[in-house]
């Protein structure tokens, strides 16, 4: 369980996280987690100084545009790059894109992050 | 204005131990603009853990970074107790503190070495990696192994620290301290060290917060903030308090890790000290729950960020790891314009950048 956790919809992002921008709190990083059809985005934030973290949560269709917040959070460039490259999270208005290629080679697999059909069926069974 | 260059520094340059490049746009000498690129070494250690089973992810995670390699271990044990939640012996959290300070001991120390190397204080550099090696000595006595010290298991530590490895550390760690401090004096005192430290790469406290960052790089623009304060393992019991500086620049994160080796030789006598004796490990019962859960640990570099979810088979649904680094890199977007390119590589250094960590 995490604490503190709040859930929004990708439209409540960027108004969420200017408040947070606002009190000056610190943005520690994201994570994505394929659901299926849809991708589940969580990003952490800490109240600096002290370790008081919290976050927020939304879902989103994987064809679905979310806001970017580097505007806010300059930082979180890389996260956002990494969701798009990795997960496929349409992210839009970027500060800095790096096209797909930041972490990833120009051979390197597609969306690697996303769950093959194998290990979705592995889950359901109970484990690889 | 002068006319502008491109110049990019890196993936291979000689103060960077890993591959990162940073396309400088150049005036003259100085740095107008900055481009930082990764992806030299992403190993997709993320998507491996998804398709191991949890215990053998220890061994995938341990191999994240080769300095910080036993508190990635460490910290992946302890997100996955959570997810239970399980209660780890208390023997076993004062072990897993020992290995973790004495991992930013030798990590600190390697840093140092590498600060003068940078500046090209040759006879500096070497000094500080003899004492290390003191440092890794101990780790292969108590942990058998000098690099990938694979002690953390799901439920405690899987080896224990006896009586006689004890002694020989105390008295190994107090003579590092002894022929630390001396090298040290001349890295604070020194002109020389002073002129290419001092006043760059300045990050104000309000910048330090707003960029994400954390560890020393954090705590030398004065935020004083550090895992340790949450008393995970046994760091509840032990005397810590925060290292912080307030200049914000090379000079002031050098000086915080200088003053935190000291601190972790402290940790560890007072650990050995106060160590409990008992049980070494509990069994987890069953798989991990569906449940999710994060852990914050204060590695060399700064704060590692586990987030685990479990969906209840021996396989996570998700494990997601945010090194130290992956919150520095962005500072150097701030903190580049407007250097002159000679202090470059002084800058970059001065966040003790990980980029296998990084990418993992």
């Amino acid at each position: 369980m995490i604490d503190k956790l709040k859930e929004i919809s990708k439209d409540q992002l960027l108004a969420e996280v200017k408040k947070y921008a606002d009190a000056k709190v610190k943005f520690v990083t994201g994570s994505c987690n394929d659901l299926g059809d849809k991708l589940e985005v969580t990003y952490f934030f800490n109240v600096s100084p002290g370790m008081d973290m919290s976050a927020l949560r939304f879902v989103v269709g994987k064809n679905e545009e979310v806001p970017s917040m580097t505007g806010i959070y300059l930082t979180t460039v890389l996260i956002e790059n990494e969701m798009k490259e990795l997960f496929g999270l349409k992210v839009k208005d970027l500060a800095i894109d790096f096209g797909g290629h930041m972490m990833l080679a120009q051979d390197s697999p597609v969306l690697p992050m996303l769950k093959s059909e194998e290990q979705k069926a592995a889950a359901q069974k109970g484990g690889n | 204005m002068a006319p502008r260059t491109i110049t990019p520094f890196g993936p291979q340059h000689p103060v960077l131990p890993e591959p990162i490049q940073l396309k400088l746009t150049l005036e003259d000498e100085r740095v107008v603009d900055v481009l930082p690129a990764i992806g030299y070494g992403h190993r997709g250690i993320e998507k491996a853990c998804e398709l191991n089973e949890y215990p053998k992810n220890i061994y995938l995670c341990e191999r994240i970074c080769g300095i910080c390699s036993a508190i990635h271990g460490m910290t992946y044990c302890d997100v996955v107790e959570k997810l239970w939640p399980l209660e780890i012996p208390p023997r076993a959290k004062y072990l897993r503190t020992i290995w973790a300070e004495m991992a930013r001991t030798h990590s600190h120390l390697l840093w140092l070495g590498l600060l003068a190397d940078a500046f090209g204080f040759e006879s500096m550099f070497m000094q500080y990696w003899r004492i290390r090696e003191k440092v890794l000595d101990l780790l292969e006595i108590t942990a058998g192994h000098r690099v990938t010290q694979s002690v953390s298991i799901v439920g405690g530590v899987r080896r224990d620290i006896d009586a006689d490895q004890k002694k020989h550390c105390i008295e190994v760690l107090k003579e590092v301290r002894k022929e630390t401090e001396a090298l040290n004096n001349v890295l604070v005192n020194d002109y020389t060290v002073k002129a290419r430290t001092v006043g760059k790469g300045v990050l104000s406290y309000d910048q330090a917060i707003a960029l994400g960052n954390c560890g020393p790089h954090l705590r030398a623009s004065g935020v004083k903030e550090d895992c340790r304060t949450q008393g995970y393992w046994a760091y509840g019991d032990l005397s810590f308090e925060p290292i912080v500086a307030t200049g914000g620049d090379a000079f002031s994160r050098a000086a915080v890790r200088a003053g935190e080796l000291y601190q972790a030789i402290d940790l560890q006598i007072e650990a050995f000290s106060k160590m409990p004796e008992g049980e070494l490990a509990v069994k987890p019962k069953g798989n991990p729950p569906a449940n999710e859960a994060t852990s914050r640990v204060e590695q060399p570099r700064g704060e590692v960020f586990y987030y685990a979810k479990g969906n209840g088979t021996r396989n996570l649904e998700r494990l997601r790891v945010r090194t130290p680094t992956y919150a520095n890199i962005p500072s150097l977007l701030v903190m580049l314009p407007g250097c002159e390119l000679a202090d470059v590589a002084i800058i970059v250094l001065s966040i003790d950048p990980c980029i296998s960590c990084t990418e993992r």
